[in-house]
């Protein structure tokens, strides 16, 4: 891996087994700082188990993580530097939410003052007082972002955030999320759910199966699997002629032809040489969706759920 | 370490379990008062300090209110917050044990009060002789040393064990079935266990194991339990 300027968060090799299932196998990323890179894969792929070892609640099998250049157990004042939400509730259903936080901010030598910033932040001061057990799922969310964000930490890192969340929700994580980076915060958010993230982070880090799949940022992800969109009514003729140009080409459904790689003027002039008419043509950019596809589809099925 | 202290003392007000077990410990304490001078009429010393020995029940109730506490933890999943600020497992784990013990001193001295200010005037009425100063000394400051350690013993045994039913369950198939059971065998060692000490050090001792004695082998107990449930724990991975 190339060395990365200021790396916020940092994980080296890191492996974690539960007897015979291996959940995270050799995974090396980083996390560039003042970035919000999202931590992708599908269900199963290692995603929380990683996050865990990163934040020093699970012991890697092998490798290790840093955040900031020390072990999360090192770190000389946590809730300053991290605010991490791994658990839905983690919130006792006979405390209230702004008690949760009060014992928290206790803990963390935060004065009282800094819980009512946080329940404003996330928008849950009226139900402030009311019991754990009995919020929503999108309330629990919150909460468990207000507890993140009691020591004002540089770092945040989230895992699936957004699980729950009905779209008013979603926009809301969105704009917080945008609101975390506009402050310089640097943010890892982990999802299998690509829509959610798309339009908030900078890179991605995919992994599958607990290995790295694909690390760089959004274009970079987009931009490798783009191409060019062309429509003739001479589809055999422009497909043969775009073999003989070295440049792979598949029809689609409805009788276009995508051709993986290439410029729309070298595309265009394959078919001039040929003498095809052409009706459309146009590039084609990957969503970021398409590129998380792409990437984990082609991998074997994940493994088993790791034990809880 | 105050501060982690002071958090998890919030997070044991905090909710209606103390309360609960509080109130369930003085239900029982008022019991053993009337019942024992009411209808048992204690004419000996040994009888008048039973039924003052508010610490003995008192214990038993607070320890399992440790087991159920630390259990909670793990049940509701709310130890992972706790360790993202306070990544190290044992001096979190000692705050917590800390916190249910001071928590249940307090509770303590609030049920001694109300054992002795019910059942000294009752027990005045009672015939044969008077407990001394020293005898009521040895009941308060044994339900008050009982009562944490006993605390402390259910946090250890509740983080060992992370099972919230299994850890209430078992200490009270223990110390209600087991410990007799190990009486049966006939040597000494059911005077060293943790239910007979308990008994020992809120009646102030007798002829087997002296109240200083008792009260060394509660501490004994309470360090090997919560040392090995810090320990165990310090290796696990947070749910």
């Amino acid at each position: 891996m190339e060395p990365m300027a200021d790396a916020a968060i940092e994980a080296t090799g890191l492996t974690k087994r539960y007897a015979s299932v291996t959940a995270v196998d050799d995974l090396s990323f980083r996390v560039r700082e003042g970035a919000v890179t999202g931590f992708l894969g599908p269900n199963g792929a290692g995603k929380t188990t990683t996050l865990r070892m990163v934040l020093g609640l699970a012991r890697p099998t092998a490798g290790s993580a840093a955040i900031e250049g020390r072990r999360y157990v090192d770190l000389d004042d946590p809730a300053r530097t991290v605010g991490a939400n791994l658990e839905v509730a983690g919130a006792h259903p006979g405390r209230s939410g702004r008690n949760h936080l009060r014992a928290l901010a206790a803990m963390a030598g935060l004065p009282r003052s800094r819980v009512d910033e946080v329940l404003r932040l996330v928008e849950l001061e009226d139900a402030a007082d009311r019991r754990a057990g009995k919020y929503s799922l999108g309330m629990r969310q919150r909460l468990g972002l207000a507890a993140t964000l009691l020591g004002d930490p540089r770092v945040l890192v989230l895992d699936e955030p957004a699980n729950g969340l009905d779209p008013q929700g979603i926009r809301w994580l969105r704009d917080f999320l945008r609101g975390m980076a506009a402050e310089g915060r640097t943010v890892l958010v982990s999802s299998h759910v690509l829509a959610e993230v798309a339009q908030t982070v900078d890179d991605v880090v995919v992994i599958h199966r607990g290995r790295m799949v694909q690390q760089g940022t959004v274009h970079s992800l987009t931009a490798a699997g783009g191409g060019v969109v062309v429509r003739t009514p001479r589809t055999a003729a422009l497909l043969a002629a775009l073999e003989r140009a070295g440049l792979r080409a598949t029809e689609t459904p409805d009788g276009a032809l995508v051709v993986e790689g290439a410029e729309a003027a070298k595309v265009g002039d394959v078919a001039f040489a040929a003498g095809v008419p052409v009706h459309e043509l146009s590039a084609r950019s990957t969503t970021l969706e398409e590129a998380f596809l792409a990437l984990t589809s082609d991998a074997p099925p994940p493994l088993p759920e790791a034990p809880a | 370490m105050t501060r982690l202290v002071a958090g998890e003392l919030i997070k044991v007000r905090t909710t209606r379990t103390a309360l609960g077990f509080a109130a369930a410990a003085l239900l029982f304490v008022l019991l053993m008062v009337f019942i024992s001078i009411l209808a048992g009429h204690p004419r000996t010393i040994q009888n008048k300090q039973d039924s003052l020995n508010f610490g003995n029940i008192t214990s038993f109730v607070l320890m399992l209110l440790g087991a159920v506490g630390a259990t909670g933890e793990f049940r509701h999943r709310t130890l992972a917050p706790a360790v993202l600020i306070a990544p190290d497992r044992l001096r979190l784990f000692a705050a917590r044990t800390a916190a249910y013990a001071l928590t249940s001193l307090a509770v303590g001295v609030v049920l001694g009060i109300i054992a002795f200010a019910i059942g000294l005037p009752l027990l005045g009425g009672e015939a044969g002789p008077d407990l001394t100063g020293g005898d009521l000394t040895k009941i308060a400051v044994g339900g008050l040393i009982e009562i944490p350690l006993y605390t402390a013993i259910g946090v250890g045994f509740g983080t060992l064990v992370r099972n919230q039913v299994f850890a209430v369950v078992a200490l009270l198939v223990w110390v209600s079935i087991g410990e007799p059971l190990v009486g049966l065998l006939g040597n000494d060692v059911d005077h060293y266990l943790i239910g007979s000490t308990m008994t020992r050090i809120g009646s102030g001792g007798d002829d087997q194991v002296s109240f200083g004695q008792a009260i060394l082998v509660a501490v004994a107990w309470t360090v090997v339990v919560c040392a090995i449930g810090a320990l165990v724990d310090r290796r696990r991975d947070v749910e």
